[in-house]
């Protein structure tokens, strides 16, 4: 792709997000989000192959359909209540209409196949925008809407946690693991909005940064097989020593930064008095820690056979730019003792 | 007027039925352009004639160049028409799925909104559309420029993908 086009694809990629962060009319709102869908399009068909353009072409029909939605959902609010403010969205057809559009977006459970379909088609680094950036717009957006009527929000996100655990189980791409990953961490976010917005704002937080340090270590390593990651440990030790502890923080173990949302979230469920659907919520996440330990298995825990030459760490240095992933891989791990810290940061 | 606005309406709704009840793309696409019609015909029923002369010189500019190039491309030596027993029976679900919405929502009925917006005008200085038009130039400047620059970027999206020989996305499939 030629660099001017390239440029101007990213700099709307910004333009849409920033668009819809900082407009109060719906109107704009949708007009970022779909700056966003269009401006992300011919970066998704880079690669050409068939697959990449299945990829796409899925993509453009669920975004096109979710904006359709939302854009009706606007419609509909203005002429009810005459008021295009994104705040003022509280007749409840209007604003579960809202919710619903906007939960497909972001792909949330019941709403959700089109992710780990389109992320499997995706070269990593798409991948990765998809399931960071793209997630921003739309999540400004389900932030600002408040329901009279939590239920909506409760089942979107107990069946996205659910079923991001369980559609990961018999998965061998990454990809698609990392989709399904991606769909649970939405539904812990979708799970807490009612009760406490601030806590939603930092599992959104932590989840970026626990993404971007797995996405950009399978960048490094270039794989998007399980299998292949058994013999990553020959090309990078030190990055396959700590991905299992990037992996188990995804999963929420308690002395990584993963705990931390999850363990707030749990306690903030419990304050209003829904103990079942936090037991749920914790019980359905060891799904996904199941598939993340399998992930680790494979990468670190077990070793092929091999002669002792093999095992030495043979190659020359890589040449990638790894401050980024060294900076958010010590975050993931080490942010749990800071929690008072990060906690008053978001709620203040 | 009011029985010219029902059967506009009526039409919109078949209409949208037939472009939605998935028959042979030049089929739907003369669907579209039938709704886009209609459309602006109910728009000139609540009043606003000069959005509804844009609506129909831009969007159906547009629509037949649309049309013209889904019939190129998918000529079918056997279009599936409304005729056939797949669309048809779409068609005959979604018109029922109309009749039920109609009679869960129909007691919500009312027709005040049909009065428009031109439905005081002895009371303003300017028509409601024209107005509208001179406010978008004057408050909406910084819109217009976002939307002349998504446009830009909607060329190209488009050229990235329909791009010549082996460089396009849509030569892989």
């Amino acid at each position: 792709m030629a660099p001017f086009v390239y440029s101007t694809l990213i700099i709307s990629l910004g333009l849409g997000t920033a668009m819809t962060f900082a407009s109060t009319h719906w109107y704009l709102a949708w007009m970022g989000i779909e700056i966003n869908t269009l401006a992300i399009i011919p970066l998704m068909t880079q690669n050409h192959n068939p697959r990449a353009i299945e990829a796409t072409t899925k993509y453009f029909f669920a975004q096109a359909t979710a904006s359709a939605t939302l854009l009706f959902a606007a419609v509909s609010n203005a002429f009810l209540t005459g008021g295009w403010d994104i705040l003022q969205i509280n007749h409840p057809l209007t604003s579960t209409l809202t919710t619903l559009a906007l939960a497909m977006k972001i792909g949330l459970a019941p709403l959700h196949s089109w992710m780990p379909e389109v992320m499997q088609g995706l070269s990593l680094l798409t991948g990765l925008i998809l399931s960071t950036w793209q997630k921003l717009a739309p999540f400004c957006l389900i932030y600002q809407i408040q329901p009279d009527n939590p239920n909506v929000f409760i089942t979107l996100g107990l069946l996205s946690v659910i079923v991001g655990g369980w559609g990961g189980f018999n998965q061998v791409q990454l990809r698609k693991i990392l989709a399904y990953s991606s769909i649970a961490h939405l539904g812990w976010m979708i799970l807490i909005l009612p009760f406490s917005p601030p806590l939603t704002l930092l599992t959104l937080f932590t989840y970026l940064m626990m993404t971007f340090s797995l996405f950009s270590s399978f960048m490094l390593v270039r794989t998007t097989h399980i299998n292949s990651l058994s013999i990553s440990w020959a090309k990078i030790p030190t990055l396959t020593a700590s991905v299992p502890l990037i992996l188990l923080s995804l999963g929420g173990l308690p002395p990584l930064t993963g705990f931390l949302p999850k363990w707030l979230i749990l306690q903030e469920l419990t304050k209003q008095d829904l103990a079942p659907i936090a037991t749920l919520a914790a019980l359905s996440s060891l799904f996904s820690l199941y598939f993340y330990l399998r992930l680790s298995y494979t990468m670190t825990l077990t070793m092929p056979p091999n002669n002792p030459a093999g095992t030495l760490p043979w190659r020359l240095n890589p040449q990638h730019n790894t401050l980024p992933l060294a900076l958010t891989t010590t975050t993931t791990i080490f942010l749990l003792p800071a929690t008072p810290t990060i906690l008053a940061l978001f709620t203040f | 007027m009011s029985y010219l606005m029902y059967i506009l309406l009526f039409g919109l709704v078949l209409g949208l039925v037939a472009v939605a009840s998935n028959p042979s793309p030049y089929f739907a696409a003369l669907g579209l352009v039938v709704v886009a019609g209609v459309g602006c015909g109910v728009l000139v029923g609540s009043g606003g004639c000069f959005l509804s002369l844009i609506l129909f010189l831009i969007y159906l500019g547009g629509m037949l160049v649309v049309f013209a190039y889904s019939a190129a491309m998918a000529a079918e030596p056997f279009p599936e028409g409304w005729g056939s027993w797949p669309t048809l029976r779409l068609m005959v679900g979604y018109v029922a799925g109309v009749g039920v919405a109609w009679g869960l929502m129909g007691k919500f009925w009312y027709e005040e909104d049909w009065l428009g917006f031109d439905g005081v005008v002895e009371l303003s200085v300017l028509r409601g559309d024209v107005g509208g038009v001179s406010l978008m130039y004057s408050s909406g400047g910084w819109l217009l420029i976002g939307g002349g620059w998504v446009l830009l970027l909607t060329l190209f999206v488009v050229l990235e993908l329909t791009r010549g020989l082996s460089r396009g996305a849509l030569r892989a499939v």
